[in-house]
């Protein structure tokens, strides 16, 4: 099992939560979109799977690990399996596009030497090869976005999280890009998309989770149309 | 594409490759591993910088100072009291001058075969009287059978033995006063002590203060670094691989800045020797002060402690300040 929540419940403030009694399991290789209206918690579920925020209640596990009370220590390889699309893109602007890629290989201690090409190839491979030391300040949302995207993958992640990876790429870019989840996830990464755009969701196909209010809820398989997401 | 994901195809919208395999075949390597190897993870602004350079510039130079302070005197109290210790003042006395000068002639006949005896000079009972002249006036101290004064120079061997030498003078000159400045020779050697305890705390205290700006330096660089910090975080990154990121960083920094430091400190130390030199004062004073490698390699040492002390204290802070994130 890749994910499970058992009851879990999260507060910013005392008394007030966020998220409450979720339950909830993410087996391997399976794929999973989430949705539902700003607000309503995608980010902050998103944020206890990826491990920056702790679970105020309930029972967490990861890659079978129980990590509601973990070490502090043992939280870094968990992370390490997990390739994240922040929404906002969170690239560091003094770093160049290859450097924000290759930083999860870097901080892995990965030498540069095994990682680089990797780095090259991802970056071409979203458009930006010719962009490898451009900084962050200098890139459009979109290009942002494919650099993030491509940060995420570079370590070949168990689980990728995405959050609204196509809020800022016009629609084709948006399709290619949920086509590449559904492409990884055939691969054997398990996903989870936190998405608005429920007409991607709905050419998907693809299992669905809905929260609303701060609970989870499964929403029913969607009938798979024909149409943009070919 | 792709061997990195493993899936056909590209979402990008431009050509791949081509500028990039221009560039790399116009300067005949791969331009990307010295460009990222350059690049720190965390941004100058956030760990100090130009600021933080200027100040441990400024604590280094006065580390050195207190440092070369200690030294010189050092080397001052040691100058004199070896002096001290290896001359000794024989008063000969007697009734009238012929008594004198017959004793202290028969006390430079044992002198000059003793053992351990360098050099010995004679200052006769008129000579010496002529020394108080100024307070008892021209003549008058004539009347008054002044001592003699010899004045020895001593080896080691010869300091070991005073008390025979003094027991071979006595029974040539009876009544004869022995002094070894012992007393002078302590009071030297503790004022030395206590200035040289002093610019130790001095050094010390500078120290405290590179480590306390350290800490702050580095709580304030994780503060405007929060989001630099959180997202290694959250791409696996360890306490201590981050921790390795600021110490580096504030070797650096404190290198620089303590190299600089050490520079203005040899500066003002060779502009003091200058002056010393200049006012005729070089040799009585401050016998020590000259810019050689006995000054120079000591202060040497400055800029690896500052090193030390900036990056061992930053990197306890954020290992300290990280312990309490998730």
């Amino acid at each position: 099992m890749i994910v499970s929540f058992e009851q879990v419940g999260l507060a910013y403030e005392a008394g007030v939560e966020s998220l409450k009694d979720v339950n909830f399991t993410l087996e391997e290789g399976e794929f999973r979109f989430l949705t539902g209206p700003s607000g309503a918690g995608k980010t902050s579920f998103l944020k206890l799977i990826y491990l920056a925020l702790k679970p105020t209640r309930g029972k967490m596990t990861l890659f079978g690990e129980d990590v509601t009370n973990a070490a502090r220590e043992s939280l870094p390889p968990l992370r390490r399996r997990i390739g994240v699309v922040f929404q906002e893109f969170r690239l560091l602007d003094h770093l160049t596009a290859f450097e924000n890629v290759a930083l999860p290989m870097k901080v892995a201690g990965v030498n540069q030497q095994q990682y680089r090409e990797d780095v090259r190839e991802l970056l071409n491979w979203v458009g930006l090869g010719s962009r490898l030391d451009a900084l962050p300040q200098t890139l459009s949302g979109g290009e942002k976005q494919r650099v993030a995207l491509a940060r995420a993958l570079v370590s070949k992640p168990d689980l990728i999280l995405a959050d609204e990876p196509t809020g800022n790429v016009d629609p084709q870019m948006g399709e290619k890009i949920m086509k590449l989840f559904v492409e990884l996830n055939k691969l054997g990464a398990a996903v989870i998309v936190a998405t608005h755009d429920l007409q991607l969701v709905e050419a998907l196909g693809k299992k669905t989770m809905r929260l609303e209010g701060g609970r989870l809820h499964d929403e029913p398989m969607p009938a798979r149309k024909r149409g943009r997401a070919r | 594409m792709s061997s990195v994901s493993g899936i056909e195809g590209s979402i990008g919208e431009t050509k791949p490759d081509g500028p990039v395999a221009e560039k790399r075949g116009r300067r005949g390597q791969d331009p990307l591993l010295p460009r990222f190897s350059r690049s720190p993870l965390l941004p100058e602004a956030g760990a100090g910088g130009a600021p933080l350079t200027a100040v441990i510039a400024v604590i280094s130079s006065l580390a050195c100072l207190a440092l070369a302070a200690a030294l010189v005197i050092a080397s001052a109290a040691d100058a004199w009291t070896t002096e001290l210790r290896s001359s000794l003042t024989v008063q000969v006395k007697g009734v009238d001058a012929a008594e004198i000068a017959q004793r202290v002639e028969a006390a430079q006949a044992i002198l000059s075969n003793a053992p351990g005896v360098i050099d010995f000079e004679v200052l006769s009972s008129k000579e010496a009287g002529k020394l108080l002249e100024p307070w008892l006036g021209k003549g008058n101290a004539d009347s008054l059978n002044v001592p003699a004064l010899i004045e020895l120079k001593l080896s080691e061997e010869g300091r070991k033995n005073i008390a025979a030498l003094s027991r071979q003078l006595e029974s040539v000159a009876p009544g004869l006063s022995l002094d070894d400045h012992g007393g002078w020779n302590d009071r030297l050697a503790s004022a030395a002590r206590s200035g040289q305890a002093l610019t130790f705390a001095i050094f010390a205290l500078i120290m405290g203060a590179a480590s306390a700006i350290s800490i702050f330096a580095a709580r304030a660089g994780l503060s405007a670094n929060a989001e630099v910090v959180s997202l290694l975080h959250l791409v696996g990154a360890t306490d201590g691989f981050i921790a390795d990121q600021v110490q580096r960083r504030f070797t650096i920094i404190g290198l620089r800045g303590s190299i600089i430091g050490l520079a203005a400190a040899l500066f003002m130390l060779s502009l003091f020797a200058m002056a010393t030199r200049a006012r005729g004062a070089d040799g009585f004073l401050l016998p020590g002060l000259t810019i050689g490698p006995g000054l120079a390699l000591p202060l040497l040492a400055v800029p690896i402690a500052i090193c030390l002390v900036t990056a061992v204290a930053a990197r306890q802070t954020v290992l300290q300040t990280l312990r309490d994130t998730y």
